[in-house]
């Protein structure tokens, strides 16, 4: 028996592995059902019955509630992270206190307390705007813990000398906070930050607790209640590829804005 | 005459670590005071207290007949007529070099954005680098960076400069150009106070060499008096050692 060689032996270890694979594809694609498949997942009639009302009403609400999550828990957010490394310890306590509050909890009490325990406990007292102001407010509570941290890190991660430069050019702390610091911090924080805007995108699904009317679906519930009516999963596999549509580009962009990012730097 | 700069008995603790024994120490308007000493000596200290990056524990200091460490003092006004360089630059790398010298221009001084553009290509000119105007700093060279750090500072027309080891983070072959724009501001009459190693610039540029070391001022005199004839013997041992290497 011949010895191999390390190159010989790194080529047939990746042949078998491309073999494995092609048995096992060869495998599910003769053990699957493909008829069933196709008419429980994949029916075009089903799926083109749920146009245009996923798009106009169903992406539109998705892409709408997660916008003002974003755009509220950024603002309570920046707040909070500001908050967290005031000089003052009671502002340091608050924030901390507020972050691992809401961290801690599932975001679905959050909403439920938001959307069902608000008005019991102020009575008549409702957040205006409906589903939508309601569900974004709860979310953007969410959303700002997560957020604040991240926005905290950035602030921090940008080098002590650039505070001192802008004050000794005379800026107060306000303005050396918002010209200097900020924009640099929110540079380096673009990618998590990218990372919370998908997991809101996701989030938003759980607004159907809050109650649902035709026009105030979001791609979920658009899809269960299609999913229900026509005792079929297509709109499943619909909606799924709706989000990956929203989703991915999102994350394309941001890969391309760190780069230009990286270039100015 | 009131002094430029009048320190008195300044004292500064880091914790358990004090760090300014209790300094005295005066710069007069036009003077080029160069401060040497070991590092730990407080130097850097002693000069970021004059514009307060650092508070003071005790002691006065008086910047043109003013007292700063007075609680009611306006910290930021006093700023902006002390110009800081740095030892990193500490340019703002989001920001164009235009941007780094208009941005406090227009912010704090509230002068007219085409004054203070004006007044930018002024002192990029001065320093040699009009053609880097719409570069970021990561594009410039460490002496060109610290040469944009100058003209900053300068863009705010401060009665003068503090250069904390300006050449101190910089490649040996760049030393010189940032040398030579400091050397030219010294001819002009600006009041300068540069901590630094470099005894030739001081020996050459100084009007007075203040050398210090644990804390205190140790000496004082003329570049001459100081660097080729020290009474002390600490500022002996330092310049051998500096000269050594």
């Amino acid at each position: 028996m011949t010895t191999l060689t390390p190159r010989q032996r790194a080529r047939y270890y990746q042949i078998a592995m491309y073999l494995a694979a092609a048995v096992i594809t060869v495998v599910i694609v003769f053990a699957a059902d493909w008829s069933k498949i196709q008419k429980n997942f994949f029916n075009p009639e089903i799926a083109a019955d749920m146009f245009p009302e996923v798009i106009t009403s169903a992406v539109k609400n998705t892409a709408l509630y997660t916008l003002l999550s974003f755009v509220l828990g950024m603002v309570l957010a920046l707040g909070l992270a500001l908050m967290r490394l005031s000089s003052l310890k009671a502002f340091r306590a608050f924030a901390i206190g507020y972050i691992e509050l809401f961290r801690g909890l599932p975001a679905l009490i959050t909403l439920l307390f938001v959307g069902f325990g608000l008005p019991i406990a102020f009575s008549g007292f409702r957040i205006p705007g409906g589903v939508l102001g309601r569900g974004s407010v709860g979310l953007a509570l969410v959303a700002g813990a997560y957020m604040a941290e991240t926005i905290r890190a950035g602030i921090e991660a940008v080098p002590k000398g650039q505070t001192e430069a802008a004050r000794s050019l005379g800026m107060s702390q306000t303005r050396t906070m918002f010209t200097i610091i900020l924009p640099q911090a929110f540079r380096i924080i673009i990618p998590p930050l990218t990372n919370e805007l998908v997991l809101l995108i996701k989030d938003t699904s759980l607004f159907f607790i809050l109650g649902s009317t035709p026009g105030t679906k979001e791609l979920t519930k658009f899809a269960r209640d299609f999913m229900n009516a026509e005792r079929n999963a297509t709109p499943l596999t619909v909606v799924a590829a709706l989000y990956l549509l929203i989703t991915l580009p999102l994350t394309f962009l941001v890969r391309r804005l760190e780069r230009s990012a990286a270039k100015a730097r | 005459m009131t002094h430029a700069i009048d320190v008195r008995q300044l004292h500064k603790s880091f914790g358990d670590l004090e760090v300014l024994k209790g300094i005295d120490f005066t710069v007069n308007a036009g003077e080029v005071v160069c401060v040497l000493g070991p590092s730990g000596s407080g130097k850097s200290t002693l000069l970021r207290c004059l514009n307060r990056l650092e508070e003071s524990n005790s002691g006065t200091i008086l910047i043109d007949g003013e007292d700063i460490t007075d609680i009611d003092a306006d910290v930021d006004q006093l700023r902006s007529n002390i110009g800081m360089v740095f030892q990193q630059f500490n340019l703002f790398p989001h920001l164009t070099v235009l941007k780094n010298l208009t941005v406090a221009q227009t912010g704090v001084l509230k002068r007219p954005k085409d004054e203070a553009i004006g007044i930018a290509r002024e002192m990029l000119d001065r320093v040699g680098l009009s053609d880097k105007i719409h570069e970021y700093p990561a594009h410039l060279s460490g002496g060109q960076a610290q040469r944009v750090a100058i003209a900053r500072a300068l863009s705010m027309k401060p009665k003068m400069m503090l250069f904390d080891e300006p050449t101190s983070a910089l490649d040996p072959e760049l030393v010189g150009e940032v040398l030579d724009v400091m050397r030219t501001l010294a001819g002009e009459g600006m009041t300068m106070m540069v901590v630094t190693h470099e005894i030739g610039f001081a020996q050459e540029v100084a009007d007075r060499v203040v050398f210090m070391d644990d804390g205190v001022v140790v000496e004082e005199g003329s570049p001459e008096a100081v660097l080729r004839n020290p009474n002390e013997e600490r500022t002996k041992q330092f310049l051998r050692m500096v000269l050594e290497t």
